[in-house]
């Protein structure tokens, strides 16, 4: 920490006294750098952190730069003021730019948004307004009480400050709670958003920082050239733009900062052979991408990853330590007010029915089992009660108020939280971030304290930090902090999936599998864990496999066979029940005829009878 | 009414061509889920091989066009080559990657034939045909006629012949194909040479119809690219059908917007896709736990 | 020329994790083996290994004479090697009797390819009566059938065959066995993974129980079926 501060200080004081040692070219040089790092971080921020492909970030640097030239020599406001609207209109047509990224993701938000810049170099080239192809000259020089901004000197401060500004101030986005649940969205929009996280609204807030810096490197540009005109806003400079962004390391702020003045100093050397330039820095471009994905920023983590590696499993050391039970809440537990009831739901997909008619009703405090065949409809359940999928037919109502077919972030926010068969933890996040975007339970529409109260936020994330240590020591495990998941042997990624969901102080937990893989010991002790998470006051589902488990764990079990409810009742009841024997022993119940696309991917039923309940056997004339 | 006919008319043979650049991105999409953003700049390389063949060495059109889609399939293998370690992982990163690939061939365009463009004359120089009062112009014809014949082929291609029915199968399951004995790599490899032909193909029946210049594959191989995701990126209907609109609705913008066209043709797709983001042909893909 | 499969100290890692540790087993020729275990307990990432799907260590790796170590996944194939996957992985969007004659992309089209295909349809009448649908239309067992198919479509001596009992109702899994054992009675080998133990005990002559990894048990089918050793590895109690 204290060698992050002096370095910090030293580059803040090599920039400081770099002027005093450049000729009046290389300032200049060096201050259209600087622009180009700002947009580069802003780039970062939409396409590194918040995962939403940007190809129109050259175009918010248009507006930016074309709003102030206008407004200062058509509409004849000062600088400053022509600044402050120029940001403004260039936030205003980020968020129209980002509107499609609420329906399409990837290639398709990469041609939108390429498709939109280009509307806008073809409107600037055309329109009047905007002095066509020739552009706008005569912007006038940006003024300060005492300092002369025309000497590029001086203007190089300003540039420096508010590049300092934006790019702590990127940082500070990353490194706290909405930079968090970006990061979470762009590693798996679908676990994000059943944490809570408001996808569409990230997703907007991802565009809006990118325009913001879009904007600020146009204001900057208009103060510095003094004249605007569409070529500095076409695709070659997007593709340098998106160049910079890939070679530094999109993911890593500093990392886009290093790429943009690397590419900035390269193409200078080169100015006399642009082309020359431009065939070099597409083949790194490819190189990179093949060879080293996070870029330049990820290379010393490559460096020290790989002898870590070849020694054996990094982490290896660490321990699983045992589950500290809740406090049990002394409130009544189970045969209260019906936290869920799922009332006559259906779900069709392209004609097929995954879910006929379904009703439940789950009391407060139980610790309800979902079973039955494979493809029988379980998953499909979950994902209509969890809001992933609307139902056809039916209502789903959430402790009294009717949710259905609410975005799953709205669930969640309500107080549900699911895990998920083939688990979605999120891999570039480590395990103790992973609970963080859980436990955070602050509303993106709150972001406006990033701005306004930095250190409530600040304040805000160190208590976050304190309670995820207190559910990592819970779970036991405080060693796998700093770990990514997928380091993690399966069993212990499991646990921190359901840690992760307990995390965010459901009244209802669904587990969808959460046996699958683990071995007699690990299936032992999510018995125990999931009792106490019931005993400490929520309510719990459970779709298992594990017969087992489920007997010695429910105390109620629904039986879904055909995507239909066929039994509930206790454990005991229903393995006596005849509907239910049928649908195992597949007399009746054609099972087969489910859609085959939807079923879920699950393992099949053990192949054994526990508590004299017959699951998956064969029948005997099936053996001839 | 005349009018409009008209227009469509105009538009047609542009989105014959949109069409041929749609179904490369599509065959490269549905084999191997990668967009090739290089597309377009393949497109450009098309058109000049093709037009230089037939303007300096006077070989005949159609043969400096067989020339062209020849050296172009060799690009296409060197771009599948080099991206196949990504292939079937990362798929932003792919997109990067040929994003890429554009950039170098742009570079090397500018550098082999120089910034400035070139009109090529119509290889077809007999007079519009007059039908009803509508002005068709014969080499417009020529060209729907070749990119009928070579959807035609495509098509066939895939639906009769043993590399044909591997390739689909490499695009559905990659694991399953490999098991049953096709070299996925090659089977990649090879749509992405045809993608790269069919772009040269439509660079070269465009070079008469347009100015050729560096800028001329950009603009193609975003338009095509837009037709694909129009018809329902994929889709081999999907591509034809969203490259004629994209070529008539081009044609009407032109007319009544003049120089907004691309403005609104743009807004236009892009209000199009947030109302049905699957295009016309595409499939309806659900977000499963 | 049917040969020995043989598999000694095959291992496994994913992403720094070993599914499998040091597996070794034998299929005689003619012979049925089944792998069973608890799911995620290494089965189907040892039928992947041995197909060279995924990247695998092993000592040996021999069918009949020759030395499959070096041999890429797309050559098993070439080998007598059939392989039909988890979860069926059928080509969806293709007719079903394109996927069929896409399991003998490996020989040549022809004449013969056509008796091989006539071979499959008598095995699975419900293919022939669905030759023209397409693949993806089919229900989960006709879909898993349609699998087997495939595989047998490049006349292998021996079958890998990955849960084929999964998702389907016992009636089906019913109907899956007698297609095992009709395989088996014309002498082709199988190596059968399986979570189904009833199913593998019943279609296999021998048997390897794993858990995490490694080998807990084996031995003959008949004797596994009746120890209850099984059913506690098996249900992870």
């Amino acid at each position: 920490m204290r060698y992050r501060i002096a370095l910090i200080a030293l580059a803040g004081v090599a920039a400081w006294f770099l002027p005093y040692g450049l000729d009046s070219y290389a300032i200049h040089v060096v201050n259209v750098i600087l622009i180009f790092a700002i947009l580069a971080v802003g780039l970062g921020l939409c396409m590194g952190v918040g995962g939403q492909v940007n190809l129109a970030q050259v175009a918010f640097f248009g507006v930016g730069a074309y709003a102030t030239a206008i407004l200062t020599t058509r509409g004849g406001l000062g600088f400053w003021v022509a600044a402050l609207l120029a940001v403004l209109a260039t936030v205003a047509i980020g968020l129209v730019v980002g509107t499609p990224a609420l329906r399409v993701q990837s290639h398709y938000l990469g041609i939108v948004t390429l498709g939109l810049a280009l509307a806008f170099t073809n409107w600037v080239t055309n329109a009047e307004l905007s002095g066509g192809a020739e552009g706008i000259p005569g912007i006038p020089v940006p003024t300060l009480p005492g300092i002369d901004l025309s000497s590029e000197y001086l203007y190089y401060y300003l540039e420096l400050i508010v590049f300092a500004v934006s790019l702590g101030f990127g940082l500070f986005v990353v490194r706290t709670g909405l930079g968090r649940r970006m990061r979470a969205m762009r590693d798996d929009a679908l676990a994000a958003s059943a944490l809570g996280a408001e996808v569409p609204m990230l997703r907007m807030v991802a565009f809006l920082l990118a325009s913001v810096y879009g904007g600020l490197g146009g204001v900057l540009y208009a103060g510095l050239i003094r004249y605007v005109a569409p070529e500095s806003f076409g695709i070659a400079n997007m593709f340098l733009l998106l160049g910079m962004v890939i070679i530094g390391g999109r993911q890593s702020l500093i990392g886009c900062v290093v790429g943009a003045v690397g590419l900035s100093l390269v193409r200078e050397t080169l100015v006399d052979h642009p082309t020359v330039a431009q065939i070099g820095y597409g083949a790194v471009v490819v190189l990179v991408v093949v060879f080293a994905p996070t870029g330049l920023a990820g290379l010393p983590a490559r460096v020290r990853a790989s002898p870590a590696r070849r020694r054996g499993r990094a982490g290896s050391a660490a321990q699983l330590q045992p589950f500290h039970p809740y406090e049990v809440d002394p409130a009544p537990a189970a045969g209260g007010e019906p936290v869920l009831e799922v009332d006559h739901v259906s779900k069709q997909f392209r004609g097929l029915k995954a879910l006929d008619d379904v009703s439940l009703t789950v009391p407060e405090g139980e610790i309800r089992g979902i079973v039955g065949p494979n493809g029988s409809g379980k998953t499909t359940l979950f994902n209509v009660i969890s809001g992933l999928y609307r139902p056809t037919r039916g209502r789903v109502r959430f402790r009294g108020r009717d949710l259905t077919g609410r975005a799953p972030y709205r669930l969640a926010r309500a107080g549900m939280s699911r895990t998920f068969q083939n688990l979605r933890l999120f891999g570039d996040l480590t395990v103790e971030e992973n609970l963080l975007v859980a436990l955070d339970r602050s509303g993106t529409s709150q972001s406006w304290r990033y701005l306004l109260r930095p250190l409530s936020v600040l304040r805000r994330d160190r208590d976050l930090h304190r309670r995820a240590r207190a559910v990592l020591e819970r779970y036991g495990l405080a060693e796998f902090a700093a770990l990514a998941p997928k380091a993690l042997p399966y069993g212990i990624q499991r646990r921190v999936e359901i840690a992760r969901a307990v995390a965010a102080e459901p009244s209802l937990l669904l587990l969808d599998e959460p046996a699958a893989g683990l071995n007699g010991e690990e299936v032992r002790q999510l018995g125990e864990i999931v009792r106490s998470i019931r005993d400490s006051g929520r309510t719990v589902i459970i779709i298992e496999h594990n017969m087992g488990l489920v007997m010695s764990l429910c105390e109620r079990v629904t039986v879904l066979a055909g995507g239909r409810v066929i039994a509930e009742g206790t454990p005991a009841e229903v393995a006596v029940a005849p509907a239910v024997i049928e649908a195992y022993l597949g007399d009746s119940m054609n099972v087969d005829d489910l859609p085959v696309a939807d079923s879920p991917v699950a393992p099949p039923v053990a192949d054994s009878s526990v508590g004299g309940f017959p699951v998956g056997d064969l029948p005997e004339e099936a053996a001839k | 009414m005349q009018v409009t006919l008209q227009t469509i008319i105009g538009g047609v043979s542009l989105g014959a061509v949109y069409a041929l650049v749609a179904l490369g991105f599509s065959l490269v999409y549905r084999t191997m889920g990668l967009v090739n953003f290089a597309h377009g700049n393949v497109v450009t390389v098309g058109a000049y091989l093709a037009s230089t063949f037939y303007l300096s060495t006077r070989l005949p059109f159609a043969l400096a066009m067989i020339v062209a889609i020849g050296v172009t399939g060799l690009i296409g293998l060197v771009i599948e080559r080099v991206l196949r370690p990504l292939e079937n992982r990362d798929f932003d990163l792919m997109l990067i990657g040929t994003i890429g690939f554009g950039i170098v061939l742009d570079a090397l365009i500018i550098m082999i034939w120089g910034a400035t463009g070139r009109a090529v004359p119509s290889p077809v120089p007999s007079p519009p045909i007059d039908l009803f009062g509508l002005r068709i112009r014969t080499y417009d014809l020529v060209v729907l006629a070749i990119a009928a014949v070579a959807t035609v082929l495509l098509v066939l291609f895939l639906s009769r012949t043993k590399q044909g029915a591997a390739m689909q199968a490499v695009a559905m399951d990659h694991e399953a194909a490999t098991a049953v004995g096709i070299h996925v790599g090659r089977s990649n490899a090879t749509a992405f040479m045809i993608g790269a032909g069919l772009a040269a193909l439509a660079g070269g029946l465009v070079g008469p119809l347009l100015y050729v210049s560096p800028a001329l594959g950009g603009a193609l191989g975003i338009k095509g690219f837009a037709a694909a995701i129009l018809g329902g990126f994929g889709s081999i209907p999907g591509a034809i059908v969203g490259g004629l609109a994209i070529g008539i609705l081009d044609s009407f913008t032109a007319g009544h917007f003049q120089g907004y066209s691309e403005l609104v043709t743009f807004l236009v797709f892009t209000v199009i896709i947030m109302i049905r983001p699957t295009g016309v042909f595409g499939e309806r893909t659900v977000n499963r736990a | 020329m049917t040969g020995t499969l043989i598999v000694e100290r095959l291992t496994v890692h994913y992403g720094g994790v070993s599914a499998v540790r040091d597996l070794s087993f034998e299929v005689a020729a003619g012979d049925a083996v089944g792998v069973i275990g608890a799911n995620g307990a290494g089965k189907t990432s040892t039928l992947k290994a041995v197909m060279g799907l995924i990247p695998r260590k092993v000592g040996v790796l021999r069918f009949g004479d020759v030395d499959l170590s070096g041999v890429s996944a797309r050559d098993m194939v070439r080998h007598g090697i059939g392989y039909v996957p988890e979860g069926r992985h059928i080509f969806a969007g293709l007719p079903v009797e394109k996927n069929l004659l896409l399991g003998a992309y490996a020989r040549k089209w022809n004449a013969e390819t056509r008796t091989t295909l006539d071979e499959v349809y008598e095995l699975f009448p419900v293919l022939a009566e669905m030759r023209d649908r397409l693949a993806g239309a089919l229900s989960g067992g006709q879909q898993q059938m349609l699998a087997i198919g495939r595989a047998l479509m490049s006349r292998p001596q021996l079958l890998l065959l990955d849960e084929p009992s999964m998702g389907l109702s016992p009636k089906l899994v019913g109907d899956i066995l007698a297609v095992l054992l009709r395989l088996r009675a014309e002498g082709l080998s199988l190596l059968l993974v399986e979570q189904n133990a009833k199913l593998t005990f019943e279609a296999t002559s021998s048997c390897l129980v794993v858990e995490n990894g490694e080998v807990a048990m084996t031995g003959a089918s008949e004797r596994l079926r009746h120890d209850p050793r099984v059913r506690r590895i098996y249900l992870g109690l």
